[in-house]
C-alpha cells in the first residue's frame, strides 16, 4: 500500500532547504531553520537510543553471562565512569577535568594503540590476499608497493624526485578516478533524490 | 612449524623492539628529510593565514578520528600556535563524538598550557552531522542567527568569522564543510588538515578553489612546520614534531619488504607454473 506521507515531508523540506539556499530571506531561512533544528534532535535522539540500545544488551551479556561478559561489563563500566564524571553533582560536564582525564589518558591512548596495531595486521591482511592468488588482490598490494616506494623520505634529488612523481601521480591517474568516482556519486546521489522527491520507487511502495 | 621458523617467531618481538629502537633515535642526518621538497601546500597555507585580519575570529572544525589523528597532531598543533601567535580568536566546535573526544584533550592541554586566555573558545559538541553544519553556516552566513550554539559567548557572533579550520577524520571533514558551509557562507574562507588517505578526495577541491589551503600528507606538515617561527608559542607545538625521518624510513621498508615479497613469490609461482606447462 503506497503511503505518501514520508515522500511528501521530503519533498516540502527538500525545496525549503533548497530555496532557503538561493534566497536571502529572514522569514524562509527561520522555517528552514526549524527543519533543520528537528533533525539535529531527531539525530540527537538517534544517538541517545543508540546508547542505551547498547547498554541494554551489555547489561544482557553480563546478567545471562553470554558472549562475552568481561568485555561487556567493561564497556559498562567505562559509560558509567564518564557518565559519573560528567554529571556529578557539581561536574562541569564535558568540559570537566574528570572527563579530560578519562578521555586524555584512558580512551586516546587505548584507541591510538589498536589503530597503531593496524600497521602490523594489514600487512599480514595482504599477504594472506596474495596467498588466495587472486589477480585483484595482486594489483591492489603492488599498487601499495609503488605509492610506498613514493613516499620514502629521502633528502636531495632523489627526494624531491620522487615528491615529484608522488604529485604527479596523485593529480593525474589517482585524481581522475577520484574525480570519476566523486561525479558519479554525485549524478546518482542526484538521481536517487529525485526519485525521492517524485516519490518514484521509494521504499514506502 | 620447522626449527627455523619456531626460532623467528621467538625473535621477532624482541626484533621489532630493536628495529624499533634505532628508528625511534633522533636524525641522525644521514640524506633522510621528512619536509616535501614541493612547498606549495605550505606556502598556501601560510598566504591564506596571511590574509587574516590580526583580531580575526577563526571556526576550528575539529572532527579528526583516533585512527589517523596521530599522523596530523603535530601540523594541527603547529597550525594553532601559529593563528594564535597573529592574534586570532579560535573557535573550536566538533560533529562527531570521537572529534569531540580529541577536541576536549587539545583544548585542556592548551589550557594547561595556559596560551591565549580568552583567545580560544569552546563551542562543543553539536550533534546531526551535516544538518549540524547547515545550522552552524547559518551562523556565518548573510543572516546570522543569534544563540547558534550553547558554548558561545553572548558578545561573540560567529557572522565574524573570516575562516574556517577544517580538521577532518574518516568521518566528517573539510568535504561536507565545502558542500554544507561554503555555498552558504560566501566569505568565509576554508583551509584544512587532513589525513593522507583523504587527499585524492579533497584535491579536487584545491585546484577548484573551494578549499584555500590543505595539509594532507606528513610531509607537506612537516614543511609548514619548518617554515614557523612561533617564539613564545612553540610549547604549544607538539614535544616531539612527528616520527623522525629514519622511523618513517624503517615503517615504509619493512612494509616494502612484506609486500615486495610477496608479490615476489607471487610472480615466481606464476612463473614456475607456466614452465612446467610448457615442459609438460
Amino acid at each position: 500500500m503506497r503511503r505518501p506521507t514520508i515522500p511528501a515531508l521530503v519533498v516540502v523540506v527538500g525545496l525549503l532547504l533548497l530555496a532557503d539556499l538561493l534566497l536571502v530571506n529572514s522569514a524562509l531561512a527561520e522555517v528552514a531553520g526549524l527543519a533543520v533544528d528537528a533533525a539535529i534532535l531527531v539525530a540527537a535522539g538517534a544517538a541517545l537510543a543508540g546508547v542505551g540500545a547498547l547498554a541494554i544488551r551489555r547489561g544482557g551479556d553480563v546478567w545471562r553471562r553470554r558472549g562475552d561478559p568481561i568485555g561487556a561489563g567493561l564497556v559498562l563500566g567505562g559509560m558509567a565512569a564518564v557518565l559519573i564524571a560528567g554529571l556529578r553533582p557539581g561536574a562541569a560536564g564535558a568540559a570537566d577535568p574528570a572527563v579530560g582525564w578519562l578521555v586524555s589518558a584512558l580512551l586516546i591512548p587505548i584507541g591510538a594503540t589498536l589503530f597503531g596495531l593496524l600497521f602490523v595486521t594489514t600487512l599480514l591482511a595482504a599477504r594472506r590476499s596474495m596467498a588466495l592468488r587472486s589477480r585483484e588482490a595482486t594489483v591492489l598490494v603492488s599498487a601499495a608497493l609503488v605509492v610506498l616506494v613514493l613516499l620514502l623520505p629521502l633528502g636531495g634529488a632523489a627526494g624531491a624526485w620522487l615528491s615529484g612523481v608522488a604529485s604527479w601521480a596523485l593529480e593525474v591517474p589517482i585524481g581522475a578516478v577520484f574525480r570519476g568516482m566523486l561525479i558519479g556519486v554525485a549524478i546518482l546521489s542526484a538521481a536517487f533524490a529525485a526519485r525521492t522527491i517524485l516519490g518514484v520507487g521509494t521504499t514506502d511502495e | 612449524m620447522s626449527d627455523r621458523r619456531a626460532l623467528l617467531a621467538r625473535l621477532a618481538p624482541l626484533l621489532l623492539i630493536g628495529v624499533l629502537s634505532v628508528a625511534l633515535l633522533p636524525d641522525t642526518g644521514t640524506g633522510l628529510r621528512l619536509p616535501s621538497a614541493d612547498i606549495l601546500p605550505a606556502s598556501e597555507m601560510r598566504a591564506a593565514l596571511d590574509r587574516l585580519d590580526e583580531d580575526a575570529t577563526v571556526l576550528v572544525g575539529f572532527d579528526p578520528d583516533l585512527g589517523t589523528y596521530a599522523e596530523i597532531r603535530p601540523t594541527v598543533r603547529a597550525l594553532v600556535a601559529d593563528l594564535l601567535g597573529r592574534g586570532a580568536t579560535l573557535a573550536f566546535v566538533s560533529l562527531t563524538p570521537e572529534g569531540r573526544a580529541l577536541a576536549i584533550a587539545e583544548l585542556g592541554r592548551l589550557e594547561r598550557l595556559a596560551v591565549g586566555p580568552g583567545a580560544v573558545v569552546d563551542l562543543g559538541f553539536l550533534p546531526g552531522a551535516e544538518a549540524a553544519l547547515v545550522r552552524l553556516a547559518r551562523g556565518i552566513g548573510p543572516v546570522p542567527a543569534d544563540a547558534l550554539v550553547a558554548g558561545l559567548p553572548r558578545e561573540t557572533t560567529l557572522s565574524g568569522a573570516a575562516m574556517a579550520v577544517v580538521v577532518g577524520g574518516n568521518d566528517l571533514g573539510a568535504r561536507s564543510w565545502v558542500e554544507q558551509v561554503a555555498p552558504r557562507a560566501d566569505d568565509l574562507e576554508i583551509v584544512a588538515v587532513a589525513p593522507t588517505v583523504l587527499l585524492p578526495e579533497l584535491q579536487p577541491y584545491i585546484a577548484s578553489g573551494q578549499l584555500a589551503a590543505l595539509l594532507a600528507t606528513p610531509r607537506d606538515g612537516a614543511a609548514y612546520r619548518e617554515s614557523l617561527d612561533l617564539g613564545a608559542l612553540d610549547p604549544v607545538t607538539d614535544p616531539r614534531p612527528g616520527a623522525p625521518p629514519l622511523a618513517i624510513l624503517v615503517g615504509v621498508l619493512v612494509a616494502i619488504g612484506v609486500l615486495g615479497e610477496a608479490v615476489g613469490a607471487r610472480a615466481a609461482g606464476a612463473l614456475r607454473a607456466q614452465r612446467t606447462r610448457e615442459v609438460t
